[in-house]
């Protein structure tokens, strides 16, 4: 039983590219998510029926479906619908976004519907709009309350990256187990693509403490 | 787009045998997270310092760390550090139970904290030692007040033991893949395993906000 | 010059079974104080906010100045710019300090420019004695600096009306009579007002007509004099012992 750890020193260059990738599609679809969030979750309380009704389809479809299975699925049945080809890291990011899109609209639904009723009567009261009560009131108040939810829900995407290793896009995961392949060194390639993963989530758990005690349940 | 689903259904047997596997693990998952993760949590608020200190390292260290890495690590690393060599399902078992446990403990602290202190000092004016102050006032309230959330946990081991199929356990993704590649209809498979595990996603967490709401009252104080 | 600005026309309002309004008429003259009393779900608080279309009629009319309330989104909001509202709980925007809070409305609805609307602010602020507390955020403030920012903040809009939603039931005893204050100040200078409160001795002494509810709808109507010194009806004396006025 013998280990060569060098070879995770010497393939140091690629584990970091593969880290910048994960990075990557962590930032990029929370970028788009949390748009995607507040869309979704005004979309389901506003009056009309038929786009209430959509919006909590789509949030349902996607909470309870293994996102595994959603990036095998849009892998497949995205070329032969859309008639594109998508590059493995877009088609990764399309099965993260609506993943991740449905998990903020919930949060966001419930930091809307968080906020005392009396707010939005006030901005009313005003002669606001209700569109102006939304932006200037409401959701200035339920973006703060669900800060913390939201920075739980990035620290699960971080992890939930390396799912699209199996459709081989070149993030940490891929790469560390690509390496391993090469190599044979299972041991020190598994436990130093453990040992990242570590070193990136740890510090991101503690953050998601801090948030949650400093903007957690007030009022 | 023509849709052939033939194959999937000529392969109902192989794919029904994949989601017995599905339940198996998930089920025998949750079984053992609760236990393990019940244990944590409550040493985690109870326990002594010595205790707390790995056990939050333990249940921190799991939040960091995907579920994929865990599971690969205990496939194919553990062997070779421990010797004995586990068959996918039990690795699968033992990678899973590991994570859910944390994500357990976690529950079980909320769910504790979120018992009015005053609760617990009522019980003691009474007279209760700590030990049955725990036992007969906060942990019934706490239990209670977790329902939601035990809701979430059987919805998460059975997403995450679709990412088992990456170790060879056959469960029903894997089958899925295997189907895929077989036939060359990876659409009609995948379409029909969306269905699959929307039809016993979906109702898990509605009926357990069903039981819920009747028990929510006992909860309150 | 005393017109009718608002007229109320057998008013109804339901909320599923439960019939908040059972059909009120009742008059409100302009530079009139007029304070609605009574005991809780009595409906007085459902028809202020029936009159500024926060809620709808299920039944009757609300005429202001002789036109019937619209019932479409511009049209409300329209209406809701001439009238101001305080609310029991204050209702500050947390996120913005009192001085901005002041100028949510004449910047977001009347569109004025920042320095307008901080100079119409200012002026406000020092109107309710809290010019020093400009630049603080209502969690800063106590509960009667709080309302009277509400209270200026409504009238940044330059309503014809102030509508007043039990303005000090959430106040400590201490902090009710600055607000009252303000108020009585506002009823001295003119302003048509409706106030629905517990505080009878502020109805006593400001207001010009008192309505006095019971399960949503009048049971009498009068001048403070008339209402808290003879009334006629049983169930007034009876409200108004049980309340600790002696009369």
């Amino acid at each position: 039983m013998n280990f060569d750890w060098s070879v995770v020193w010497t393939h140091a260059g690629e584990l970091l590219q593969g880290t910048e990738i994960t990075v990557f599609l962590a930032v990029v679809t929370m970028m788009i998510a949390i748009p995607g969030g507040i869309v979704l979750a005004l979309l389901r309380l506003s009056g009309s029926r038929i786009l209430s009704g959509a919006s909590a389809s789509f949030t349902e479809l996607f909470r309870n479906l293994p996102l595994i299975l959603v990036i095998y699925a849009a892998y497949y049945i995205m070329p032969l619908t859309l008639n594109i080809a998508l590059s493995p890291i877009a088609t990764g990011l399309v099965a993260l976004s609506l993943n991740v899109s449905a998990y903020n609209g919930e949060t966001f639904r419930a930091g809307i519907a968080s906020i005392r009723k009396g707010q939005g009567d006030a901005a009313l009261a005003l002669g606001m709009s209700r569109w102006q009560a939304m932006r200037e009131v409401v959701l200035p108040q339920a973006v703060r309350r669900v800060l913390p939810v939201l920075a739980s829900t990035w620290v699960s995407l971080f992890k939930d990256t390396s799912l699209v290793s199996v459709i081989a896009v070149g993030e940490l995961a891929y790469t560390a187990m690509r390496i391993r392949s090469q190599t044979f060194r299972v041991l020190e390639m598994l436990t130093a693509m453990a040992a990242i993963y570590w070193a990136l989530g740890y510090p991101q758990a503690k953050l998601v403490d801090w948030l949650n005690r400093k903007y957690g349940i007030n009022e | 787009m023509d849709l052939d689903f033939s194959p999937v259904i000529e392969s109902w047997r192989f794919l029904l045998g994949g989601l017995e596997l599905t339940l198996a693990l998930a089920a025998l998952t949750v079984v053992c997270s609760l236990l393990v993760g019940g244990a944590v949590g409550l040493g985690r608020c109870y326990g002594p310092v010595w205790l707390r200190v790995p056990l939050v390292f333990y249940i921190d260290s799991m939040r960091s760390v995907p579920v994929l890495v865990v599971l690969v690590w205990s496939y194919f690393a553990l062997p070779i550090v421990t010797g004995v060599t586990l068959p996918p399902f039990w690795a699968a078992l033992v990678a899973l139970s590991l994570q859910i446990s944390a994500f357990v403990a976690e529950i079980v602290r909320a769910g504790v904290n979120s018992v009015r202190p005053g609760q617990t000092r009522a019980a003691l004016a009474l007279g209760m030692s700590q030990a049955q102050a725990i036992r007969e006032v906060v942990l019934p309230q706490a239990i209670v007040r977790m329902l939601p959330a035990f809701g979430s946990i059987i919805s998460i081991t059975i997403k995450d033991t679709a990412i088992a199929a990456v170790i060879a356990v056959p469960e029903y993704m894997n089958r899925s893949q295997t189907l895929a590649g077989q036939s060359f209809r990876p659409i009609e498979v995948f379409l029909v395993a969306m269905v699959v595990y929307f039809i016993i996603l979906f109702p898990t967490t509605r009926i357990v906000d069903m039981v819920y709401v009747r028990l929510a009252h006992l909860g309150r104080s | 010059m005393t017109g009718v600005m608002l007229e109320y026309d057998n008013v109804q309002k339901r909320f599923g079974e439960f019939v908040a309004l059972a059909g009120v008429s009742m008059e409100v003259r302009t530079g009139q104080v007029v304070c609605l009393i009574g005991p809780s779900g009595s409906g007085k608080s459902t028809l202020l906010r029936c009159t500024n279309g926060l809620e709808m009629l299920d039944g009757g009319e609300i005429r202001l100045e002789g036109q019937p309330l619209p019932r479409d989104p511009r049209g409300m909001r329209a209406v809701r710019q001439r009238m101001g509202m305080v609310f029991q709980n204050f209702e500050l925007f947390p996120h913005r300090t009192a001085l901005a809070n002041v100028m949510s409305g004449p910047v977001t609805v009347l569109r004025l420019s920042r320095t307008a609307a901080e100079q119409r602010a200012r002026a406000l602020l020092e109107k309710v004695d809290l010019s020093d507390k400009a630049m603080s955020y209502p969690a800063n403030l106590s509960g009667g600096q709080q309302q009277r920012v509400a209270i200026a903040r409504a009238l940044a809009m330059e309503p014809n009306i102030m509508l007043f939603d039990e303005p000090t039931s959430a106040l400590d005893p201490e902090t009710i009579g600055e607000v009252l204050n303000v108020m009585k100040r506002l009823a001295e200078e003119g302003m048509t007002m409706i106030v629905v409160t517990h505080e009878m001795n502020f109805a006593r002494r400001v207001a010009d007509h008192v309505v006095v509810f019971e399960r949503g709808a009048i049971m009498e109507q009068g001048s403070p004099v008339q209402i808290f010194d003879a009334p006629l009806m049983e169930r007034t004396r009876d409200f108004l012992s049980h309340l600790g006025w002696e009369g």
